[in-house]
């Protein structure tokens, strides 16, 4: 009993200090890291990999000098290595005046200055620092028995490329979208923001995968409380594994149990900057296009990147549509069951005939009705989530028409019922962001079972401690409600419920504690 | 220690002095005041203004510390626990009741053959869960529902204007000004439920305040009455020009009626199931503000805090809404602690600290 207790205690508090998750054991890898630095010790360390590749040829200089490249084969760029590391190294540098000066005390100086081209090219002299770059794609040259090496900046895989995300399509706008490529996210993004206040900080996540990670904003745009805060947390997760952004969503959210999402991510470069420029602080993580940012409020979620590209009387009622879609989404069923089961007064006479009539000879109670239907919707959708396109559309297909019309016949539900369910599922599409649809559609079946005990005074119990669940929340210091609840006026006539035009959008929104205007005007507002 | 803004002990104030007093209010100034009794409501929420500038002026010179800290420090320990006592008794024995009235109001208009547990239970538990979150999720809780509560009266109102009967209203003034007078007096006690919750909710304002500051906190004073009176002025007119001045006094739930005969162009009526939902949240504010006057009191008189206190005066209230189950008795005792006990306490209580305070300044200087 003690140690169940023990195991459920220990799955459900999470440690206030370290954010610790399957931490590393002490290999004896580590051991070897410990180890002057050494060709022959690299060797021994990384040769049982068939990928690494160890080149091995002598300097002719004024010693003959043994030296030995070694390089990730499919990691490293072997065009590259080829042409300008090896090539001037054993071919084209011989006679020349420098290579006759170098022994084995000089090598890596004159190397460095004279003799190898390359804007990435650096010494060190650590195992450590040794095994990472070559793991990490680049090449590092080792020379005799030397205690220090050469690396040099020779990544080149195989990458999808910049396309267009799929998560985020957009009608008028941009195309491109992030990559799994580090590199080539920050570069799209200072494609974007081409001023030096943009900061890009490197960190490093995963004891065993070494991933690497960047935590970038704009210095005096955001808020430098929160970017600590969010390099603190960065900092404190240790665990042997990061193999993408959802490992460091959950180490660094405020409140992992929650089922709504507290920080936004993004495929789109354009988003990126466009929150940069509001003051928040990004995380592109290597091997994700998904880029998370932080602080995230309830309302970003249903406001989507085209809002901003779209005229904003448009955008408006766009906008409309998409928060009246989340709580159709979230109450229509629960409202049904409530009607049809309590408050039948609200109806008018006619309709509620009607109602009637299709109901009759259904043999369940509205809420295990609703409850049935809606199981069957979510069935359907995870079927059909995985399955490859044309499969997935039968799926709907089958689901929606024979199944739904083949239970209206068979008088198991009643045709009012498949509309609401329907209309579920279609204006649960209309909330933009996953993580919030899947919020949503978790929280459906709980009010819909208050709905069924306890009709509408049910609905309004559920909806009061969802609301005081959402005020209770924060992302990063920030209220999850703002700007509803703390009211931020300006914040909610600008860029919230509505948007207003560009041209009215002269400040920043308050949300977090902004420094600067976005153009003309106070700051801080 | 948690902290509020400005703008919220603006809000948290307006939610609190609401509460659910558009329900009693048009049958009890009416019943006094006759068809005349609208014109008392904003008269009687005033006397609020100048007992919670008094709050303030005592807030800012002993920041950080509720009034009966400040009692304490004032009148000495042993009358101040006294004060205490006399606090956490009316106050608890006040949220008890107001907790009754979500089951009575649920089981009388929408749902009577639900046992009246389910509802004092179901409010209780959010209830809880808002006192648990603390005083800034209380503050943010109330932003919201109580612009929603405006939004609904405001509504309702509106959507009654066809039920209006032409010649209710006149004459006015017909039997002059007395009956505005009486029917000021009985507004008193629903201001003095606001006076008590700000002598609690006071050392959650920021502790060193600019003047500019405090002349926000003011200000917050004036709109959080003004709102409240203009909005139960005309819930109470709207009532007497549907119903009549004596159909008024005899509907204890007069917008309850009054929601349920308003159609929405042959689509959907009896409105009141939907607006029940708002009411809630306006009930829950009200219970909570006097859970957590209690809780203060109990915090500052016998230092007992924590989740096991918090329970236990989750059980006192759902004990105590237990007892009036529902109905007439239930209104009446409400009456009868607002007029007979919160209103002379507070009201003698805060006037003789401010005075007290103002003699021992001058003393000092």
């Amino acid at each position: 009993m003690r140690s169940w207790l023990k195991m459920l205690k220990e799955l459900t508090i999470r440690p206030k200090g370290e954010r610790q998750i399957r931490k590393s054991p002490s290999y004896s890898f580590d051991e070897d890291l410990d180890k002057s630095l050494s060709g022959q010790t690299v060797k021994d360390i990384l040769s049982k990999s068939s990928d690494v590749v160890f080149r091995e040829f002598f300097l002719q200089g004024k010693e003959r000098i043994p030296c030995m490249v070694v390089a990730v084969d499919g990691l490293v760029d072997k065009n590259l290595l080829d042409q300008f590391i090896l090539k001037p190294l054993m071919v084209d540098l011989i006679g020349n005046p420098e290579l006759a000066k170098v022994t084995l005390s000089n090598v890596v100086d004159i190397t460095l200055q004279s003799l190898l081209p390359g804007l990435e090219i650096k010494k060190i002299s650590k195992m450590g620092d040794a095994v990472e770059a070559i793991l990490s794609g680049d090449s590092v040259i080792f020379f005799g028995n030397l205690t220090e090496a050469i690396v040099i900046g020779a990544k080149g895989w195989a990458n999808r490329g910049v396309t267009e995300p799929i998560t985020e399509s957009i009608v008028k706008g941009p195309r491109e979208g992030f990559s799994e490529t580090l590199r080539t996210n920050t570069s799209l993004l200072r494609r974007k923001i081409k001023h030096p206040s943009l900061r890009i900080i490197s960190l490093k996540l995963g004891d065993m995968t070494n991933t690497d990670l960047v935590v970038t904003y704009i210095e005096k745009i955001a808020s430098p409380d929160i970017v600590a805060e969010v390099i603190k947390r960065l900092e404190k997760i240790k665990m042997d594994g990061m193999l993408g952004n959802g490992y460091i969503e959950e180490m660094i959210e405020d409140h992992p149990y929650s089922p709504f999402p507290q920080i936004s991510f993004t495929e789109r470069p354009d988003v990126l900057a466009g929150k940069l420029l509001e003051g928040k602080v990004g995380m592109i993580c290597d091997g994700t296009p998904i880029v998370l940012v932080v602080p995230a409020v309830l309302t970003e979620f249903l406001n989507v990147n085209e809002d901003y590209y779209q005229r904003a009387m448009v955008a408006i009622l766009s906008r409309f549509v998409r928060y009246l879609g989340a709580l159709i989404a979230m109450l229509a069923p629960s409202i049904y069951i409530a009607v049809t089961t309590f408050h039948q007064e609200i109806i008018p006479t006619d309709l509620l005939m009607s109602i009637s009539a299709g109901r009759q000879g259904v043999p369940f109670p509205a809420l295990l009705e609703a409850l049935t239907m809606t199981v069957t919707l979510e069935v359907l959708q995870e079927a059909g989530l995985r399955l490859p396109k044309p499969i997935g559309q039968t799926i709907g297909i089958v689901g929606a028409l024979i199944i739904g019309e083949s239970a209206v016949k068979a008088g198991l539900v009643s045709p009012l019922m498949v509309i609401i369910i329907g209309l579920t599922a279609v204006a649960s599409y209309a909330i933009p962001t996953f993580d919030l649809g899947l919020a949503v559609r978790l929280i459906r079946f709980p009010i819909m079972i208050l709905a069924g005990i306890l009709g509408f005074f049910g609905v309004a119990v559920g909806l009061y401690l969802l609301l005081i669940h959402l005020l209770s929340l924060r992302s990063f210091g920030v209220p999850y409600l703002s700007p509803i609840a703390p009211l931020r006026i300006r914040a909610l006539l600008q860029d919230t419920f509505v948007r207003a035009p560009w041209w009215a959008l002269k400040r920043r929104p308050n949300l977090i504690d902004v420094e600067e205007p976005r153009s003309g005007g106070k700051g801080k507002g | 220690m948690e902290r509020i803004s400005q703008h919220q002990f603006m809000t948290l104030g307006a939610a609190v002095l609401m509460g659910t007093t558009f329900f009693p209010i048009a049958s009890v100034v009416t019943g006094v005041g006759g068809r005349d009794g609208w014109m008392s409501v904003l008269p009687g929420f005033a006397v609020g203004i100048p007992y919670g500038l008094m709050v303030l002026s005592l807030v800012k010179r002993y920041p950080g510390k509720n009034l009966l800290q400040i009692s304490e420090t004032l009148f000495g320990k042993w009358i101040g626990k006294v004060i205490g006592v006399l606090y956490i008794l009316i106050t608890g024995y006040f949220g008890g009741l107001l907790l009754g009235q979500v089951g009575d109001i649920y089981q009388a208009s929408a749902m009577p053959l639900t046992p009246i547990s389910v509802f004092y239970l179901g409010g209780m538990l959010v209830v809880f869960c808002l006192v648990w979150s603390g005083i800034e999720v209380f503050a943010r809780f109330s932003e919201v529902v109580f612009s929603v509560t405006v939004i609904a009266l405001l509504l309702e109102v509106g959507l009654s204007i066809p039920r209006i009967e032409q010649g209710e209203l006149f004459p006015i003034l017909s039997e002059g000004f007395k009956p505005l007078f009486w029917g000021g007096i009985k507004v008193v006690p629903f201001a003095m439920e606001y006076i008590l919750f700000l002598a609690g909710l006071a050392a959650f304002l920021p502790s060193s305040m600019s003047n500019q500051a405090m002349g926000q906190l003011k200000a917050g004073v004036w709109r959080a009455v003004l709102v409240v009176g203009i909005l139960n002025t005309l819930v109470t007119l709207m009532q007497i020009l549907v119903f009549g001045p004596t159909e008024t006094i005899r509907l204890v739930y007069g917008l309850l009626v009054l929601g349920n005969i308003v159609e929405v162009s042959r689509t959907i009526a009896g409105v009141e199931t939907l607006f029940l939902g708002v009411w809630l949240g306006a009930l829950v504010i009200k219970v909570s503000a006097f859970y957590f006057t209690v809780l203060w009191g109990l915090e500052t008189v016998f230092s007992l805090q924590g989740l096991k206190w918090n329970l236990a005066v989750g059980i006192v209230f759902l004990g105590i809404a237990f007892m009036f189950t529902r109905g007439h008795s239930l209104i009446q005792e409400i009456g009868f602690v607002d007029n007979y006990l919160i209103f002379p306490f507070a009201a003698v209580w805060i006037l003789a600290l401010w005075g007290v305070a103002i003699w021992k300044k001058r003393t000092s200087t």
